[in-house]
């Protein structure tokens, strides 16, 4: 009887843990590094995994760096391959961090939240800190965020005369949007 | 004995226009079959251009493929370089008319000399190497002072401008449709999904189980292939800005995931979980999700399979 009264409180501990952390497969990350000189290099990928956990305000992503979809096939093979992101040795971009002040947040309520997350992004294998403003929508228990912020590719050891020549924004505009 | 002096300064002249037109020949010929370009280690030299180890080199080093390959035979035209270097000797020897010769050996290497000039530019922006100036060796160098020297020592062709002329037209046609290759490739798009043929036909089940029994010689084997994928979708998610997602998982949670183009929303909002859908997309290989504990693979400009 006490077997299964633990393992009965194992289980609904286990559940209520699981409904807290929400998933996702299909997070949108747009990456945008046009310039004045050249309108090409932004891409979008639609199918970035993330997750957010409403007890702890912890919040992570997970994008495959050969799903970005530019409009140009050649832009497209020079952003993989290995003088930039070298998607064959780096195969992901990762975000994990927490949301800050996660009080302001009311799960159980309709409204959008302006908060601030922090955290650490990895980018051909160097992790960076940033932190950025983003918006926490909760509409009918459902919960959606978007964000947006710049890198320095300079920072992730992405360098190049492309950039120096400004046909690639040295601080590219990073956009997440998301619905868990 | 002006006449004399004149005659004697008119023939010195013309011997030492003779001698430095060999000179310039051999440069030519020489330099030709010697290394222009240091790409990151890798030499290629003037004759890589129509013996096809320029792109060769560039395609296996630096993924840069012939962006117009049906034009290929047409670099062929470069082995005139060393043929006309040898003519323009021959015929100073001989003395024949030379000029013709001289003239198209050093346009068609100032023209040769500038592709790679510009096309080393390219490799610079792809992060190849500091700049262009220090990718050149001094072959190239010669080549370009042998070129210069053969159009401007022709002789008996006494004015500047059909000099000039041909010192500007290589370099000239070689920009020009340099730079109209380059529009044209930087004005592609991705052909349409459903005009293209796929490389491989599969279910969905048989596509997950291979990336999870071997996923290093499965990325290899369809990364950047167009596949259609059959099978019952287990979720569908649509948007509000018309961005949809179609998902097949197995019994292990790992999946695989199609990013549909935006015209495709209205059919995608018809499926359901449970369907049985047969997707076509650009398999862009795995990951394995450390917050999911599962692989994903996913694929970009998807479409529903009609056919």
């Amino acid at each position: 009887m006490k077997k299964t009264i633990l393992f009965l409180s194992f289980m609904a501990t286990t559940a209520t843990v699981m409904a807290q952390k929400l998933t996702t497969t299909s997070a949108v990350v747009t990456f945008d590094a046009t310039t004045p000189k050249d309108i090409l290099p932004k891409a979008e990928n639609k199918t970035v995994i993330g997750s957010l956990d409403k007890t702890t305000g912890a919040i992570a992503f997970e994008a495959a760096v050969n799903n970005f979809a530019f409009s140009n096939p050649t832009i497209q093979s020079h952003f993989i391959e290995a003088k930039w992101m070298n998607a064959a040795v780096f195969p992901k971009f990762t975000f994990a961090g927490k949301i800050d002040k996660l009080n302001k947040v009311k799960f159980n309520k309709n409204g959008v939240y302006d908060v601030k997350v922090s955290g650490n992004l990895t980018v051909k294998g160097i992790t960076k800190p940033v932190s950025a403003r983003a918006k926490v929508t909760v509409m009918d228990q459902a919960v959606s965020a978007i964000s947006s912020f710049t890198i320095k590719l300079a920072d992730y050891g992405i360098t190049g005369q492309a950039i120096d020549a400004g046909k690639v924004a040295p601080e590219p505009k990073i956009t997440i949007s998301t619905s868990f | 004995m002006r006449f004399i002096f004149y005659m004697s300064q008119t023939t010195s002249t013309i011997i030492l226009k003779k001698w430095l037109t060999v000179f310039f020949s051999a440069g030519l010929l020489l330099s030709f079959f010697l290394p222009w370009v240091s790409w990151d280690g890798s030499r290629v030299s003037g004759f890589g251009m129509p013996s096809g180890d320029f792109f060769h080199v560039s395609e296996t080093r630096f993924n840069l493929a012939n962006p117009f390959p049906k034009l290929s035979f047409s670099f062929a035209l470069f082995w005139l370089i060393p043929a006309l270097a040898l003519l323009t000797t021959g015929t100073v020897f001989s003395k024949k008319k030379s000029v013709p010769f001289a003239f198209m050996a050093g346009a068609l290497s100032l023209a040769l000399l500038t592709v790679f000039f510009l096309f080393t530019g390219i490799l610079v922006d792809l992060g190849v190497g500091q700049n262009v100036w220090s990718m050149l060796k001094p072959a190239a160098y010669i080549q370009a002072l042998s070129a210069i020297g053969l159009i401007l020592i022709a002789f008996p062709v006494k004015t500047v401008v059909p000099k000039i002329a041909w010192l500007l037209v290589g370099p000239v046609i070689a920009w020009g449709s340099f730079k109209a290759g380059e529009k044209y490739i930087m004005g592609e798009t991705h052909t349409a999904t459903e005009q293209v043929k796929a490389d491989y036909t599969m279910g969905a089940e048989e596509l997950i189980r291979e990336f999870l029994a071997n996923d290093t010689a499965a990325n290899k084997k369809y990364l950047d292939k167009m596949i259609v994928v059959n099978g019952k979708a287990t979720a569908v998610e649509v948007q509000v800005d018309s961005t949809s997602t179609i998902r097949f998982e197995d019994s292990t949670g790992s999946y695989a995931i199609f990013s549909l183009e935006k015209a495709q929303v209205d059919q995608a909002k018809k499926i359901e979980a449970g369907d049985a859908v047969s997707l076509k997309g650009v398999c862009s290989g795995s990951i394995f999700s450390d917050i999911l504990g599962t692989t994903s693979i996913s694929f970009k400009r998807a479409t529903l399979n009609t056919k």
